[in-house]
């Protein structure tokens, strides 16, 4: 693959089931054993109930544009070439807030609340990233 | 508990540019100019806390740096960072300090060289995986979601925005020791490139080098010094440490708690406030403390800021100095000299007629802390 000048995840004993979740075409989060609660960020233990144990459970993949911005200015080198890009926080359908980026539209048509859904872009030979694409409502 | 506590002396440098300078050296300069206001003499400061700058090598350390430096000795004492809410913070623990006998007088302390440094403000937020991984860099990014999802919900245009970049320009223009002095209109502003949409360049504050200090001291003490003391009516902070798992995390509510103290400590409401100085990285950061601070309801700070309400002369004057926007980002330190001064009357072509009470704000470390006080003409 071409060289990949962008921030990558450092893969630990932690994080390790997220991303090879992606690999695998899952989005995929830490579900409390206790509580239910999803906890993102990856967390050791529970906010809510503060139990340890949980299990790494699938998504659905669906969820809303909470809020975005449109970066005219490269803070990192790695993103230069993109501008304008965007970057999009995510409300999934199960409540977990992430950050993402929108594909498959112009910065211009993105509105919040908009509905998305996960899409993945591997982008080195072991890391895939999850975006969101919109989706047509019926 | 409202804490017996008095301001009894500010200082602060030159701002802006200062090429050779350092943060330690502005620090010292910022000191001896507060001990000159006061008329207090230095064996009796027996508490010094302190803010490292982002030039700072020494971190933790400064204070002793500092300490050592100006040859003091100390029973109460610490450098420490909540970004912006550090000033505030450092003000409620040393009226807590000089209230309660820890210390008899408390130096607090910022300076830095951000500037001429090269202090960008463009690190990703995020534990473990950093948020730098979508592209989400920078100060003004996590402001600028705030905006985004503020427009939405209620409303709130561009031009609001632009009404507090330019209310702070126009303080600035009266103010001769402020950086950008320059009027700033409508079209101007509109015009201005944006850095992370919806925020342009105008909505950010500057980058600046240079120093300021305040002074601590009991109320019974502060009687018999220099100035007419500021006391300090209330302050208090408060903390949201989570960060997107909280969905109210861009609406920052720890702001809210920080006001309820204050404002409970002080046994008044925001009718009473004669100015605000509001911790303005971002324009849209002035809103949201508007309605957190219950000048208006929520969603209504961008028509609050419209039609000069926020000018000198307007219903409430918001940062009569010109703010982080346009005086100089002092991480909100200059926020607390320029209350200081309003109530001592000494302000000159932008003072607020007969102000006798205050509110201060700050607000740092991402979106995740903040800090406030209620000042009152001593
Ligand atoms: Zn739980």
């Amino acid at each position: 693959m071409m060289d990949y000048l962008k921030p990558l995840p450092t893969i630990t004993d932690e994080n390790e089931p997220f991303w090879s979740g992606l690999e695998h075409g899952e989005l995929r989060f830490q579900r409390c054993g206790g509580c239910g609660h999803y906890r993102y960020p990856i967390a050791p233990v529970c906010p809510r109930c503060l139990a340890v144990d949980f299990v790494w459970t699938p998504v659905s993949g669906r969820g809303r544009v909470f809020s975005y911005v449109v970066f005219h200015h490269a803070y990192h080198r790695g993103f230069a070439a993109d501008l304008p890009y965007n970057v999009a926080l995510i409300r999934l359908e199960e409540g977990i807030f992430m950050f993402s980026n929108i594909v498959g539209i112009g910065n211009e048509a993105i509105v919040c609340d908009m509905p998305v859904m996960v899409d993945y872009e591997r982008v080195t030979d072991t890391i895939t990233l999850p975006r969101f694409r919109p989706v047509l409502m019926p | 508990m409202s804490p017996s506590a008095a301001i009894v002396g500010v200082g602060k440098t030159a701002q802006g540019t200062l090429p050779g300078a350092t943060a330690l050296g502005l620090q010292i300069a910022a000191v001896k100019g507060t001990l000159a206001d006061s008329g207090l003499d230095k064996s009796e400061i027996d508490g010094l806390l302190t803010q490292p700058g982002t030039t700072a090598p020494e971190g933790a350390y400064n204070y002793l740096r500092l300490g050592e430096a100006l040859g003091l000795s100390l029973r109460f004492g610490g450098s420490f960072a909540m970004g912006g809410a550090t000033c505030l913070a450092s003000l409620q623990m040393a009226a807590h300090a000089v209230s309660s006998g820890a210390a008899n007088a408390v130096l607090c302390v910022f300076g830095d060289v951000a500037r001429s440094g090269g202090s960008k403000f463009d690190r990703a937020a995020g534990w473990g995986d950093s948020w730098g991984i979508w592209g989400m860099f920078s100060a003004a990014a996590n402001s600028a979601m705030t905006a985004r999802r503020h427009m939405h919900e209620f409303g709130t245009e561009s031009r609001h925005l632009g009404e507090v970049a330019i209310a702070s320009r126009r303080h600035a223009s009266l103010n001769p020791d402020a950086v950008m002095r320059a009027p700033l209109t409508m079209e101007q502003y509109l015009a201005s490139r944006f850095i992370v949409e919806p925020l342009r360049l105008y909505d950010c504050c500057l980058i600046s080098d240079g120093a300021v200090a305040f002074l601590v001291t009991t109320l019974e003490r502060a009687r018999d010094l220099r100035q007419r003391p500021v006391r300090v009516m209330g302050a208090a902070q408060a903390h949201s440490p989570e960060t997107i798992g909280n969905p109210d995390w861009w609406y920052m509510p720890h702001q809210r708690l920080a006001i309820e103290q204050v404002y409970a400590q002080a046994g008044v409401g925001p009718a009473d406030m004669d100015f605000a100085q509001i911790y303005d990285n971002f324009t849209i950061s002035v809103i949201v403390w508007l309605e957190q601070a219950g000048f208006c309801e929520r969603g209504e700070g961008g028509p609050f800021v419209e039609g000069g309400r926020i000018q000198l002369g307007g219903e409430l004057p918001v940062n009569t100095a010109g703010g982080n926007l346009s005086e100089s980002y002092m991480q909100g330190w200059l926020h607390l000299v320029e209350a200081v001064r309003q109530l001592r009357g000494e302000c000159g072509d932008r003072q607020v007629p007969d102000a006798e009470i205050g509110l201060v704000t700050g607000r740092g470390m991402t979106l995740n802390c903040s800090a406030a006080a209620v000042l009152g003409r001593g």
